[in-house]
């Protein structure tokens, strides 16, 4: 007895492309196809420029109190003007460092959240500036595990 | 209206974003292996250490007051990147010329071409951190000159702009340059120029141009033209089209063993065939080198064959197997220094077509390197390679002082401190 092979689909990399229709086996396009849309790309979410944006590792829990943590993932994007509240990387001491800016009595300073560091007055166009921090990306406990195996029961 | 702008110092300044204590610091950057200095801070310029020095020959005394890094080309190339797309935004057209100047067309825009300048030197360093400078005139030549004239101002931003070719401070300024300083002017142009009495880049572009094109060429007195202010010359005059694609690299220490030398051709080949699909050519011809150290003792060994692919290709395996093939019948139980993999003949890619004879490249064979180039360029160089490639292979580059790949890795990325 012989055997005739059965070709699998025909062409080896299937068209992704968001042109292209779905067809059901009668040929008609599927309805949800006026519905379609890209998925969410958190990428394009939280880098809005890439030619300014860069990522920066946290180190140190000083400002634990604030929400941002050692390890925490920072977005940083050059082309923001900094301005009181925001959360900024300067360069203090020939080191990147990151500090609040806050505004008193019509002045601007720097604020360590380190104890025994003082508050350090800011220009507008001071040039230990290095970028304004939009997002601090902090992982939970879950983050890289594995997820269940279908035959464990729940 | 042309502009070139360039960025100041281009690898230490990618150096000090990152590491802003190298700020005010002596800071040189070195070549391929670690094995001299290729670029230099302005501090280091000032300490007199000459470009391309030996590492080893630096004294112990100035070595000490210096800050030495590994060139970190994916980092560079990044930064540049960056810094074309923020200017790319702000013109009509951008060519880039090397890794750390381009040259901008401004064709059709009415501005204050000062104001244009300032802005567009303040928005790199604002948004990649970058220093740079631009000259603005009516040709590429001249603009070319205007940015060193920029660079030379104490002031910041280093704008120079010249609005028309006999504005009184470019004839000065021509008057006391050197027909060698004039872009695509060399060294031995220079010498015939002088022979002719033609002393300066004023006098260049006074001799009357039939004058040129009888005793030196068109591109000359084109150049002359240029200096006149007359666009004539694109990039395409100066750049000479890609017609071979060369991978070699030193070894960190000298290799005998055949299997590592073997590794060592696979890596390269899989470059070679990366950088020709990238330009979308295939090569006609395949050569291999290899030689030993000849500053050492040991007999110098230079070996170099060439031999025709069985069809133009551009796949690397098929690359790989005709490379493998010379290097069987090359090599020595020597100690080799260097090993380098030369395509030639290169064309444009034809379309893949079923044709006649036998052995003309398949269909699938190139759909099977797009899958490649695809899977090396989302998962990394390391996620897919032609046979083992060890990450400690001997044959690597010493980077000793590398800087991390800032912007490219995420296991690289800055630390930042909280105070």
């Amino acid at each position: 007895m012989s055997m005739t092979p059965i070709a699998l689909a025909a062409s080896t990399s299937a068209p992704a492309s968001g042109d292209t229709l779905t067809r059901g086996a009668s040929g008609f396009p599927s309805p949800a196809d006026d519905y379609r849309e890209a998925p969410l790309d958190l990428h394009h979410h939280l880098v809005r420029r890439p030619a300014s944006t860069f990522f920066m590792r946290l180190e140190g829990d000083d400002h634990r109190h604030a929400g941002l943590y050692h390890g925490d993932l920072l977005v940083i994007d050059r082309a923001i003007s900094p301005r009181p509240g925001h959360w900024l990387v300067v360069v203090i001491d020939g080191e990147l460092s990151v500090l609040r800016l806050e505004r008193r009595e019509a002045r601007l300073y720097l604020a360590p959240s380190r104890p025994g560091l003082a508050r350090m007055p800011f220009e507008a166009d001071d040039d230990r500036l290095w970028g304004v921090i939009c997002y601090a990306i902090h992982a939970l406990p879950a983050t890289g595990e594995e997820p269940a195996s279908p035959s464990c029961s729940r | 209206m042309f502009a070139l702008i360039d960025c100041n110092n281009f690898y230490a300044a990618c150096e000090r974003l990152f590491e802003p204590r190298l700020e005010g610091v002596p800071v040189g950057v070195l070549s391929n292996n670690d094995g001299c200095v290729i670029a230099r801070s302005e501090e280091f310029k000032a300490l007199e250490i000459p470009m391309g020095i030996p590492t080893h020959k630096i004294e112990p005394a100035l070595r000490r007051r210096v800050v030495l890094k590994s060139s970190n080309y994916t980092l560079y190339g990044d930064l540049s990147a960056r810094a074309q797309q923020v200017l790319a935004r702000q013109v009509p057209t951008l060519e880039p010329y090397s890794i750390d100047e381009c040259f901008l067309d401004l064709r059709g825009m009415q501005e204050d071409w000062h104001a244009l300048g300032a802005r567009l030197v303040r928005s790199v360093m604002r948004e990649v951190g970058l220093p740079v400078s631009i000259g603005i005139a009516p040709t590429r030549t001249l603009a070319k000159l205007a940015n060193r004239q920029a660079k030379a101002q104490s002031s910041r931003p280093q704008v120079c702009v010249w609005t028309h070719a006999d504005a009184p401070e470019l004839r000065t300024y021509l008057k006391r340059l050197s027909p060698r300083e004039v872009w695509g002017v060399g060294e031995r142009l220079n010498a015939r120029l002088a022979g002719i009495g033609v002393l300066t880049a004023a006098a260049l572009r006074e001799t009357p141009n039939s004058e040129l094109r009888r005793h030196f060429s068109v591109v000359l007195a084109r150049t002359a033209a240029e200096l006149n202010g007359y666009p004539c010359l694109s990039m395409s005059d100066l750049e000479t089209p890609r017609r071979s694609i060369l991978c070699s690299r030193s070894f960190g220490r000298p290799l005998r063993d055949r299997a590592a030398l073997a590794g060592a051709l696979r890596h390269h080949c899989q470059r070679a065939g990366e950088k020709l699909r990238r330009d979308a050519m295939q090569a006609s011809a395949i050569g291999v080198y290899l030689r030993t150290n000849p500053h050492h003792d040991t007999p110098y060994h230079h070996a170099c064959e060439w031999t025709a692919l069985p069809f133009p290709s551009a796949d690397t395996q098929q690359l790989n197997r005709a490379a493998q093939r010379l290097l069987a019948r090359l090599w020595q139980p020597l100690a080799y220094q260097k090993l380098g993999v030369m395509l030639s003949d290169l064309a444009p890619r034809q379309q893949s077509q079923t044709t006649l004879f036998d052995g003309a490249e398949p269909a699938r064979q190139e759909a099977l390197m797009h899958v490649w180039d695809t899977i090396r360029a989302r998962y990394g160089r390391q996620a897919l390679t032609l046979g083992p490639q060890p990450a400690d292979a001997s044959w690597q580059m010493n980077s000793a002082y590398r800087s991390a790949c800032y912007t490219t890795r995420w296991d690289e990325l800055p630390h930042v401190r909280a105070r």
